[in-house]
């Protein structure tokens, strides 16, 4: 219509994008645009005033004073004409020019006689619609210059608090991103496999973003298939999980590639997904967001976020699923790297196992002729506590292992748990303390056995410890109490295992220990700080 | 001539399964040697007079112990198994019906009470 055909493709590539960046189609009627219809069309002296904005293949008014309907066809907008000059359009009679006399609204009922519309110029430029004043009466003379610059300064007004009322809504939005994001941040540091991890995130993605499905997929090294182990789907939308073939989907190509998000608004409309149109189709996408999760130099997995109806990505919601999509990786790559660790923690504990199992088959072939077998059954249960020992030391990486675990293993190789009580708050030791308290309570357990509480049918052990602050130090006091078994007499020499029990937690000491005549005692001592060591 | 009841060790460790017989053999019984599954079950196929097969779990040569157990149970029902392994026994794993599973270091005394029960 007089305009270069360059000029218009680039507009209307344009127009869609800013409007639907504005966030104001079909939205309710808002006070602050009414105002100024109502103020236009008292300024010019009309009967109709409306803000038109103009979408695909339709005119939506976010404000109309004076017209009964919402929306038209684009076909039927009188604001469209010329709208990409971004100037005042006026046309003081409909009825006698070319472009508007067979327009319904101008020869049906709705009587349109006389138009005038400023345009609404966003700041990046982009022209989204007018503010227009329409008479039912022709009016020849069009308006005033009074007028005319009213109507231009209500529509520079009402342009702007459609940027003012976008950025409301973003801050909003990004508040309501933050706080997802938030509780993925929980989701993730929660989970206890990485299946989980990512199921979880694609539903709070897919709630806070109103998509009908999101996921993750692994890419495999040859970046030729993308894995998706099971993805989050809105009700009565199918699953894509399972494996896809990536050469089935150009469009990904690139992304996969580069790194950057594959972001389309409408499939039917994206040269990028026109090739794999079909397949788009056939799985319900009609908008898409594809992230690319990327190990230094390297696409590992992509995180998805679909939509079965056209819709706009906003750039606060892209930055949004950046972010997911990282931390997304990095809760995946640490829930490997445990799994690799356990791997490898568990074979270290087979080797040591057989590594035990090697010395008591040394051990034994060495004593072979000792008369004394009891010595050797001795020198295996000492074995067999340590062994336990470790058992609980593996539980934690090695790292640390709980006091009434490794009590429980030790206690449990020779059989006693029933007449053994224990009780104490859970106190964690390191490897050294583990080790050392496991091989003592294996002696004083075969000290009650030979000759303490053990050594009848009715006695007792309690095995009870706490922490105790000694003057600025924390301290941890173990107590070993035997009633029930014949009367105790000191012994007479000390045994290898009474040495052993000497040594106590931590190497140095800090054991008491009474022949009691009702029944034996010892007192452990050690202060905490020592304990963790490995 | 009293006949003792004869029992298997299968083991790769050979110091290990010098142990395993040296006991078993004090303690009164007849032992034969493998030293992987495969190794077993041909001296399974070559005679009918084992009683108890005690068998550790990781071994080379692609079948491991509890392979060896299961097909055991299946071709000789009668013979019993016992195993023993550095490794714990897989948690989703269930222990076949009439075995014994002995983790490493295991006490000589509770594997011999073992053997003596199986052998009677």
């Amino acid at each position: 219509m007089g305009l270069s055909a360059g000029t218009t493709a680039m507009s209307a590539i344009s127009r869609p994008k800013a409007l639907a960046d504005l966030m104001v189609l079909d939205t309710p009627a808002e006070q602050a645009f009414d105002d100024l219809v109502f103020v236009a069309a008292k300024a010019c002296g009309v009967p109709i005033a409306l803000i038109t904005l103009l979408d695909v293949d339709r005119q939506w008014f976010k404000a109309r004073y004076g017209l009964d309907v919402q929306e038209t066809e684009i076909e039927h907008s009188v604001c469209r004409i010329e709208i990409d000059r971004a100037e005042m359009l006026e046309i003081a009679d409909l009825t006698a020019d070319g472009r508007t006399d067979c327009n319904p609204l101008v020869t049906g009922a709705r009587h349109f006689r006389s138009y005038a519309g400023a345009p609404l110029v966003l700041r990046s430029g982009a022209v989204v619609g007018r503010l227009c004043v329409i008479d039912t009466a022709p009016r020849p003379e069009g308006l005033s210059e009074l007028e005319r610059s009213m109507l231009r300064a209500l529509a520079r007004l009402a342009s702007e608090n459609l940027e003012l009322r976008r950025i409301a809504k973003v801050s909003e939005r990004q508040t309501e991103l933050q706080v997802a994001l938030v509780e993925i941040g929980e989701i993730i540091r929660n989970s206890g496999d990485a299946g989980q991890m990512a199921l979880a995130t694609a539903a709070v993605v897919g709630r806070v973003l109103t998509a009908d499905r999101a996921g993750l997929g692994l890419v495999d090294d040859a970046v030729e298939v993308l894995d998706v182990e099971r993805d989050w789907t809105a009700p009565g939308v199918l699953s894509v999980a399972g494996r896809h073939a990536l050469d089935e989907y150009h469009g990904l190509q690139a992304p996969l590639s580069s790194g950057d998000p594959l972001v389309v608004f409408d499939s039917l409309a994206d040269e990028r997904t026109l090739p794999n149109l079909a397949l788009a189709l056939r799985n319900g996408v009609r908008a898409l967001v594809d992230v690319p999760v990327r190990d230094p130099g390297r696409t590992t997995a992509l995180f998805f976020v679909h939509s079965t109806r056209p819709r706009y990505w906003l750039a606060e919601e892209i930055a949004f699923l950046r972010s997911v999509a990282d931390r997304l990786e990095a809760g995946v790559a640490r829930h490997r790297s445990e799994e690799q660790q356990r791997i490898v923690n568990g074979e270290i504990a087979h080797r040591l196992k057989n590594t035990l199992t090697m010395v008591q088959a040394i051990a034994s072939q060495t004593l072979r002729s000792a008369t004394d077998r009891e010595s050797v059954y001795a020198f295996e249960r000492r074995l067999m506590a340590l062994s336990g020992a470790h058992d609980a030391l593996l539980h934690n990486s090695w790292a640390r292992a709980d006091l009434a675990s490794i009590a429980t293993n030790a206690i449990e190789a020779i059989g006693f748990m029933d007449r053994v009580s224990m009780n104490g708050p859970p106190v964690a030791l390191g490897a050294q303390a583990a080790l050392s308290f496991s091989l003592i309570v294996h002696e004083l357990l075969t000290n009650a056995c030979k000759y303490g509480a053990l050594k009848g049918d009715s006695g007792e052990v309690s095995l009870t410890w706490e922490i105790k602050s000694d003057g600025d130090e924390a301290g941890l006091m173990i107590k070993w109490r035997e009633r029930g078994g014949p009367l105790v007499i000191p012994p007479a020499r000390r045994g290898f295992g009474s040495k052993l029990i000497s040594i106590g937690l931590v190497g140095t000491g800090g054991v008491d220990t009474r022949y009691d005549p009702e029944g034996f005692e010892a007192d452990l001592r050690a202060p905490i700080r020592h304990l963790a060591k490995g | 001539m009293i006949i003792r009841p004869i029992i298997l060790v299968v083991e790769d460790e050979p110091i290990v399964r010098l142990f395993a017989s040296d006991i078993i053999e004090e303690a009164g019984f007849e032992v034969l040697q493998a030293a992987d599954a495969t190794d077993a079950i041909s001296t399974l196929e070559e005679r009918s007079d084992v009683r108890v097969v005690f068998t550790d779990v990781d071994m080379p040569g692609g079948m491991d112990g509890i392979m060896l157990a299961i097909c055991i149970r299946e071709r000789w029902p009668d013979i019993q198994v016992i195993i023993t392994s550095g490794r714990p026994w897989p948690q989703e794993t269930k222990l076949p019906k009439n075995m014994v599973f002995f983790p490493k270091p295991y006490r000589q005394d509770r594997v011999l009470e073992t053997v003596r029960k199986m052998a009677a």
